[in-house]
């Protein structure tokens, strides 16, 4: 289960994630994401705090935008991320492409430009 | 038995024939000795037991006669009966005409002729009243109940004692035969109103009927007339007619011939509803079979249109089919043209005609419309619902004013729900074909892709190995392989496609290709992921990565370098500090940066190795394999599994892995991803 929440804060956009990310719902999140983007999103951030797990389906919708993100010049970063889901991100080595930060408000002043 | 019934047909007649001659003969003998004053010898008694005998004979050839014929429909049966009552009636007739021809000559006043021709007579009166008979008793017993069944047995009875009555009453018309005959006509009327035949008949069929059941009644009534006119005349000494039986027999061939003519006649108005009751039955019947694989949608489509046609009387109609149905059909429009088609449906209001419904609970009902047309006034739509979605409508057209009662919205109603029963199994039938054949395919994949992973895996005698691979769906996408590149050194590798199923499959197959053309160019660790990472992000969709690691061991050196792109780290259990840990290397999954930056993010790294030393290679499938409260099987479980097990063999150390899994997760948990296992140890 995977439920989706949008919102818009000054000048970002936090998609909050609740439930879980497996191949059948990645495509929801993907939408979501896709949906943030085409309305001129400029500062996206994912709010993991109520994220229980992430599939490698998952991790690669994330995947898929980073050269949108760093071609368009839009700050994207994770936070909240539980123990469990940062050490998949780790893994994976995605920790060293998108900028994953403890809370919400260190994510909004410390994320930078890609 | 059944080759010995026809014959006692013939043998019946034959007897019948027989024993009629013999009858003429007595009786001519005894006319000869009363005209002459002389004792034939012959008492009256023998003429009776031979009229008995030859009214039995009749009844066995009739009976038999019929029994052949039972299957023939009602009027061939009572045509049978009619055109038996004409050659008797055209007998006596015929009798009558020659009597009347040689007046009072000498032939006419022979007492011997006239016995021949009255004795003719009597046999073929007999022959018409007891072949009727017996097809009033095919009519009474059709739908037979019991009751009706024993009331047929008592009458028989009755005409039974009849036949022997003239023994007691020696043919007097006197107390006792009005008495029996009173009782045989009582109970002939209550035989005679078991006519549910009648309603079986057509329009065209009754008429025919009528006349048959006139004409039977007309010759029961002449060969009647003739009998009490022969009676009366006081030349004949003998007299075979006026017993009770015969009369018994035309009191019941006339009554139910009588209430048969009446009952058909005034069934005659509503024969149309009957009909009508019996083609809706044969039409609902067509309906409800099911589609064959060869037939189409169309075809019941059509079945229905006609259905609802007939069963409405409509001037007019089509089926329109909602245009988000894929099939598309012809020529689903009765009695009207194209333009009159549009012209119609333009004064159907456009509320009515939408193929959108606001919530599964108010689903679209058959519905009539006022129509202000020159000819055409009412209209009644009919939706067809297919899983709670509109598949098409019918419409049907009037020319007159509220032309659709209740009874004809009803059953159309139930005539639509049948036929899309009807396409809805077809359709689901179909599916399930569908579905078998993707099943075929999806075994097929799975048997190829089984291939793709090694029967064998290289490795010298000094380290064991062995490994395990199980998908999630049919397919999937983690991959495992062996390289020796020389005596010395030996290459192993696991990978996991992102995601699962299908797509993933594909990938893995790829990534076999990789790497069996990279790790023949000797390339290390961190080159191979490098160039790995190169040729995969050719070929990978974008939101689709893999990840892997990769171990080359140098026996001699025993050493092994290793590399990780983004993998779950490798477990290593080394034996001289019986602890077990996960190797950590730095390293992206491969797909993930597609451009030459990948070089920073890779690493390689060499460590030496013991004897007793162990390589646990995983992939996600088994770390997150959950229980039903969510709890995953996680790192610190395999761990301490394989130091609690270090002794045993590669085969049975990966037993024990898999049975923890399967047990951990237990009956009602998840493994919801393909998961795959390589253990190495070395010796």
């Amino acid at each position: 289960m995977l439920q989706l929440e949008k919102i818009k804060e000054e000048n970002r956009d936090i998609l909050r994630l609740i439930g879980e990310v497996d191949a059948s719902n990645s495509v929801l999140l993907d939408q979501s994401m896709q949906e943030i983007l085409q309305q001129g999103a400029t500062f996206l951030l994912i709010d993991g705090s109520q994220l229980g797990y992430i599939s490698s389906a998952g991790l690669g919708v994330f995947m898929s935008y980073l050269d949108d993100f760093s071609d368009r010049g839009i700050r994207f970063a994770i936070f909240g991320l539980n123990e469990q889901v940062s050490e998949v991100f780790k893994i994976l080595g995605l920790d060293r492409l998108i900028q994953i930060f403890p809370d919400k408000s260190t994510a909004t002043t410390l994320a930078h430009e890609p | 038995m059944k080759t010995s019934t026809p014959p006692l047909g013939r043998i019946s007649l034959l007897f019948a024939i027989l024993v009629w001659l013999a009858l003429l003969l007595v009786d001519l003998v005894r006319i000869f000795g009363t005209i002459n004053n002389l004792d034939s010898g012959i008492s009256e008694e023998v003429t009776w037991i031979l009229e008995i005998l030859f009214s039995i004979f009749v009844y066995l050839v009739y009976r038999h006669n019929f029994w052949k014929n039972r299957h023939s429909d009602f009027l061939t049966l009572i045509w049978r009966g009619t055109s038996t009552g004409l050659l008797a009636a055209s007998a006596g007739l015929l009798t009558e005409l020659i009597y009347l021809a040689f007046g009072d000559s000498k032939i006419g006043t022979d007492p011997f002729l006239k016995n021949v021709f009255y004795h003719i007579n009597f046999a073929w009166t007999s022959a018409f009243l007891i072949s009727t008979t017996l097809l009033w008793k095919h009519l009474i017993l059709y739908q037979k109940n019991k009751q009706v069944v024993n009331q047929w047995q008592a009458f028989e009875l009755s005409m039974l004692v009849a036949l022997f009555f003239v023994f007691y009453n020696h043919n007097n018309f006197d107390y006792s035969f009005l008495f029996g005959l009173v009782i045989l006509l009582v109970i002939s009327i209550l035989l005679a109103v078991n006519l549910k035949w009648i309603p079986y008949l057509n329009f065209k069929e009754k008429w025919k009927t009528l006349l048959f059941l006139f004409l039977i009644m007309l010759c029961a009534g002449v060969l009647f007339y003739r009998v009490l006119d022969s009676g009366n005349e006081g030349q004949l000494q003998i007299n075979l007619t006026d017993n009770l039986f015969l009369i018994a027999l035309f009191g019941f061939v006339f009554t139910y011939g009588l209430f048969s003519f009446l009952v058909t006649l005034f069934n005659l108005p509503t024969s149309s509803v009957f009909e009508q009751k019996l083609t809706e039955a044969i039409n609902f019947q067509k309906l409800s079979q099911s589609i064959q694989p060869e037939e189409s949608e169309e075809q019941v489509l059509d079945i229905l249109l006609d259905s609802c046609i007939s069963a409405s009387f409509s001037d007019g109609a089509w089926i329109e089919l909602n245009p988000k149905e894929l099939f598309q059909v012809k020529n689903l429009l009765r009695f009207l043209d194209e333009p009159t088609q549009a012209m119609l449906t333009s004064l159907i209001p456009q509320e009515k005609q939408s193929w959108v419904h606001t919530s599964p609970a108010d689903l679209p009902q058959p519905q009539t419309i006022r129509l202000s047309h020159a000819n055409y006034k009412s209209a009644l739509l009919v939706p067809l619902l297919i899983n709670k979605s509109i598949l098409a409508r019918i419409v049907l057209i009037k020319e007159v004013k509220e032309g659709f009662n209740k009874e004809m919205i009803s059953i159309i109603g139930t005539f639509a729900r049948q036929a899309c029963i009807s396409v809805e199994n077809h359709r689901l039938l179909n599916q399930a074909i569908e579905n078998e054949r993707y099943q075929e395919e999806l075994k097929i994949a799975q048997r190829v892709q089984k291939a793709l992973l090694p029967l064998h895996l290289d490795h010298p005698t000094s380290f064991d190995i062995c490994a395990y691979s199980n998908t999630a769906d049919e397919v999937g996408g983690d991959y495992y392989d062996t390289y020796q590149v020389d005596e010395n050194h030996f290459v192993f590798i696991m990978g996991d496609v992102s995601g699962k199923g299908t797509s993933a499959a594909f990938h893995m197959a790829q990534m076999k290709g990789v790497f069996q053309s990279l790790i023949q160019l000797g390339l290390h660790p961190a080159e191979f992921m490098k160039k790995a990472n190169s040729a995969l992000s050719k070929c990978l969709e974008r939101n689709h990565f893999i990840t892997a690691s990769i171990f080359e061991i140098d026996i001699t050196h025993h050493t092994f370098c290793h590399a990780r792109a983004g993998h779950i780290p490798t477990l290593w259990y080394k034996a001289s500090e019986k602890t077990a840990e996960f190797i950590s290397v730095e390293g992206l999954g491969l797909g993930i940066v597609r451009n030459l930056t990948y070089e920073n993010h890779v690493q390689e790294k060499t460590f030496d190795y013991n004897s007793g030393d162990i390589l646990v290679l995983l992939t996600d499938g088994i770390l997150e394999g959950r229980k039903e409260t969510g709890e995953q099987f996680g790192y610190e479980r395999i761990k301490k599994i394989v130091e609690d097990h270090h002794k045993k063999s590669p085969v049975n150390l990966q037993q024990v892995v898999l049975d923890s899994l399967h047990q951990f997760v237990g009956g009602d948990g998840m493994i919801d991803d393909d998961y795959s296992l390589l253990v190495v140890k070395f010796k």
